[in-house]
């Protein structure tokens, strides 16, 4: 084989694997999103020390999850299952900040910091005047 | 007269560390005068000190003298003997004795390293008057707030009330202890995870005390990164080390059924993991290019920094976690000597600027330095983001005095995509030529490992995972692996060419010759396959509570579970209750699991032992979460492929002793090490 035809079939290979994955993504999950668990994740248990209601063993972490997943059956959103707990025990049982009021500053920080760094890297370019040879 | 003893060895080592500080200084600024002679009384002072007083304490705790406070409130009779040792540093006040332990160890290699000097050393004993520093403010701290050897004045039938400063005050010992922590003493890694991570906490004074003698000295070259480099490697080898241990313990001891959880106090560990990292890759950039001198600095201050930052947030009592101890004066102490720390090091870094601000800048992005600050940019990032969501709340507590909640999900979304990055960065970095490089040279060194990554991210989408962040992070992990095995293969080609010998000989050869990378590569690997290991695990774990009742059986991951009875005994130290249970798979057995209560006569809270059955293709593992003569309520986990984590973790710590301890072979030259390493 010549190494055109073996580049070709490399490229080939190559193309046919990206589109087995991204076929597979577009198609997604099987199985259903396990909503109980997700939201179980992002309550705090409120009697606990900094555990998720889906991670303490405690009765009251167990009988939350309870009304999570009772809700869940019952075919209420994310939302309204996240706002009825809000209302019996304020924003500081959510463990997933939301991006607004007092929390939001906790996701524009990185973002900063990201816009901020890559700044920094691009102002220790040296402008594109060669001075040295190009390889090492 | 145990306490007497300690207390004096404490007070010995802090005067010897005054002593190191000024002889220290004296040598920065003339080591003709302060030879190794001068230097040498106070470092023998602080080691003797050091270990005098953990000797007391282990004395103390193992003759169950009760007259000491925190012996009677952290020991008793009947604890086992391994955790009576453990025990010294299982609270609190002994914990800052193994620091100061592990400190003078740290001076004493430091100091061993000087002394075998021939010329004069200004900069090894600038750094030895900065260590002392550190030492005298641990060791003032065990002597005033933090003090292990106070004396029980007023004892309680189990335990010590109230205790005094005055080591020679009447004592009333208390008639038995309180024992440690039942979370503590339920499993052996407790007596081996907290010196691992004290031995990477505390052996990175050694660069930073370098670093400023260093900026002291206004002499801003490699020399203080290249004479570190052995410790700062070893320390993060332990660091990591010690996290993963930490990680391992929470998956046997606790019973939740995971390995992190971004607890405040493991953060505390991973802060500086992060920045320790990212300073090991840019040290990498600075000792070959000259580049990045004032950011390496920055790096180094920082990373000390967060090892006292990690220490005031497991001290103080700020923060709610299984690590936090209780409410003692030691956490101002910590935050005083941590603001002391941030102000001067800074101070020193800008009054210094003029010295390290005229490195040499980047040719090219497209070069292994221009990965290398991505690299460093995504650490950094990284590290930040930890900080913020595990202080976020505290802050937004003292200025509104709401409650806000930061946990495992704002981490989780913001830690993949970072940790995805950092992995490709890991893939491209090491075999991409330095200054500038050809996109073809770097195409045809990643083409073959891409495929191989695409290969397995298609096995995965065809036998049904198509959660987006588990394929994209095989696919990652996978093109790392391969990047990394084909490297070495290519290398190892080339030498068995030149030198007509087999390829295993020619792989071992390449690996000696150029140790240093090559123990980074194998550190690479351990960190592809933690990764992988922890997506899948994230991704893929079955979890379920079933409750069950004498007889019964359920079906969980394709396992059938049956009650076979409930069990209980009296164990030396602890009441233990269980529940049998059969495992089996297809009709067969597989085993027999006995997860356990377990109930410490000291404590009212009982403790979980889960039990896990270990194969290749995963672990099942169960955990009892409550138990009544008619029923038991378990939490049944299936782990897939969770060795990955702990194999991982381990590599890459373990890494480290290959590219330090490992020599070039003796008939060598350099010519193939370069091959390897710039192609």
């Amino acid at each position: 084989m010549d190494s055109r035809a073996r580049t070709l079939g490399g490229w080939a290979i190559t193309a046919v694997l990206a589109a087995v994955v991204l076929v597979g993504l577009v198609i997604g999950d099987s199985a259903g999103e396990d909503r109980v668990n997700a939201l179980g994740a992002r309550i705090k248990c409120p009697v606990c020390q900094g555990e998720a209601i889906g991670d303490s063993p405690s009765e009251t972490a167990r009988a939350m999850m309870d009304i999570v997943a009772e809700k869940v059956s019952a075919g209420e959103t994310d939302a309204q299952i996240v706002d009825y707990f809000t209302a019996r025990y304020g924003t500081g049982i959510l463990l997933d900040p939301p991006f607004s009021g007092s929390t939001l500053l906790v996701w524009l920080l990185p973002v900063a910091a990201v816009v901020g760094g890559m700044w920094m890297i691009l102002s220790r370019k040296r402008q594109p005047t060669r001075t040295g040879p190009a390889h090492d | 007269m145990t306490a007497t003893v300690g207390y004096l060895a404490i007070l010995g080592a802090a005067f010897a560390s005054a002593a190191l500080i000024v002889q220290g200084f004296r040598g920065m600024r003339n080591p003709e005068r302060a030879r190794a002679e001068k230097l040498q009384w106070p470092v023998y002072g602080i080691v003797g000190g050091a270990i005098l007083a953990m000797i007391a304490l282990e004395v103390g705790i193992l003759t169950d003298d009760f007259s000491i406070a925190y012996i009677a409130n952290n020991s008793a009779t009947t604890t086992p003997f391994i955790f009576k040792v453990a025990s010294a540093w299982a609270a609190l006040e002994g914990s800052i004795v193994l620091w100061g332990l592990v400190l003078a160890g740290f001076v004493f290699t430091v100091y061993r390293g000087f002394a075998k000097r021939t010329e004069p050393d200004h900069l090894g004993a600038g750094a030895l008057a900065v260590m002392g520093i550190v030492t005298l403010y641990f060791f003032v701290l065990m002597a005033t707030v933090s003090n292990p050897f106070t004396v029980c004045v007023q004892p309680a039938s189990i335990g010590c009330i109230e205790a005094t400063h005055w080591p020679w005050a009447d004592s009333l010992a208390a008639l038995e202890g309180r024992g440690p922590n039942p979370l503590l003493q339920n499993h052996i890694l407790m007596a081996v995870h907290p010196p691992m991570l004290y031995v990477g906490y505390v052996g990175m004074t050694v660069p930073f005390a370098f670093a400023m003698a260093a900026l002291l000295l206004g002499a801003s070259g490699t020399e203080w990164l290249l004479r570190t480099r052995t410790w700062t490697l070893i320390a993060w080898g332990f660091l990591t080390a010690g996290i993963v241990l930490g990680g391992l313990w929470s998956y046997e001891v606790l019973g939740w059924g995971g390995y992190w959880a971004w607890d405040p106090v493991e953060n505390a560990s991973f802060m500086p993991w992060l920045i320790a990292t990212a300073f090991l890759h840019s040290a990498v950039v600075q000792a070959r290019r000259g580049m990045l001198q004032a950011w390496n600095f920055v790096l180094v201050i920082a990373t000390f920094a967060m090892t006292i930052l990690g220490t005031f947030l497991t001290r103080s009592g700020v923060i709610t976690s299984v690590h936090s101890f209780t409410q003692s004066p030691i956490g101002p102490a910590l935050l005083w000597f941590l603001m002391v720390v941030l102000v001067a090091s800074f101070g020193l870094f800008a009054a210094r600027a003029h010295v390290v601000a005229s490195s040499p800048r980047l040719d090219s992005l497209a070069s292994r330095e221009g990965v290398f600050l991505l690299n460093n940019l995504l650490l950094t990032v990284f590290a930040f983001v930890v900080l913020t969501g595990t202080l976020y709340p505290m802050f937004v507590d003292a200025f509104s005095g709401s409650q806000v909640g930061v946990g495992r999900p704002f981490f989780d979304r913001l830690a993949v995509p970072l940790s995805f990055g950092l992995l490709l960065a890991m893939g491209i970095g090491p075999i991409t030529p330095y200054r500038s490089a050809k996109p073809e040279v770097v195409w045809q060194r990643v083409k073959n490992p891409l495929r191989v990554g695409l290969g397995a991210a298609a096995l995965a989408v065809a036998l049904g995972y198509r959660t987006p962040w588990l394929v994209v992070f095989i696919l990652a992990s996978f093109f790392v692996i391969s990047v990394i095995v084909r490297n070495l293969f290519v290398t190892s080609r080339t030498v068995a060419e030149k030198r007509e010998m087999s390829l295993p000989s020619a792989v071992l050869r390449t690996m000696r010759n150029d140790a240093g990378y090559w123990g980074g590569q194998m550190s690479h690997l351990g960190v592809a396959i933690l990764a992988l290991g922890i997506a899948i695990s994230a991704n893929l774990t079955v979890e379920a509570d079933i409750t069950l009742t004498p007889g019964s059986t359920e079906s969980v991951a394709g396992f059938d579970l049956t009650y076979v009875t409930p069990v209980s005994r009296q164990e030396p130290t602890r009441f233990v209750t269980g529940a049998l249970v059969e495992v089996t798979r297809n009709g067969r057995v597989v085993s027999e699991l006995e997860p356990r209560l377990n109930q410490y006569p000291t404590s009212t809270q009982s403790v979980a032992t889960p039990e896990v059955d270990a194969s290749w293709s995963g672990d099942l593992y169960l955990s009892l979460k409550s138990i009544d003569p008619q029923q038991v309520t378990l939490g049944v986990f299936w782990f897939p492929f969770i060795w990955l984590v702990w194999v991982g973790g381990f590599l890459a710590a373990a890494a480290v002793l290959w590219s330090r301890l490992v020599k070039k072979p003796s008939d060598d030259r350099q010519t193939e090490a370069r091959a390897s390493r710039d192609g």
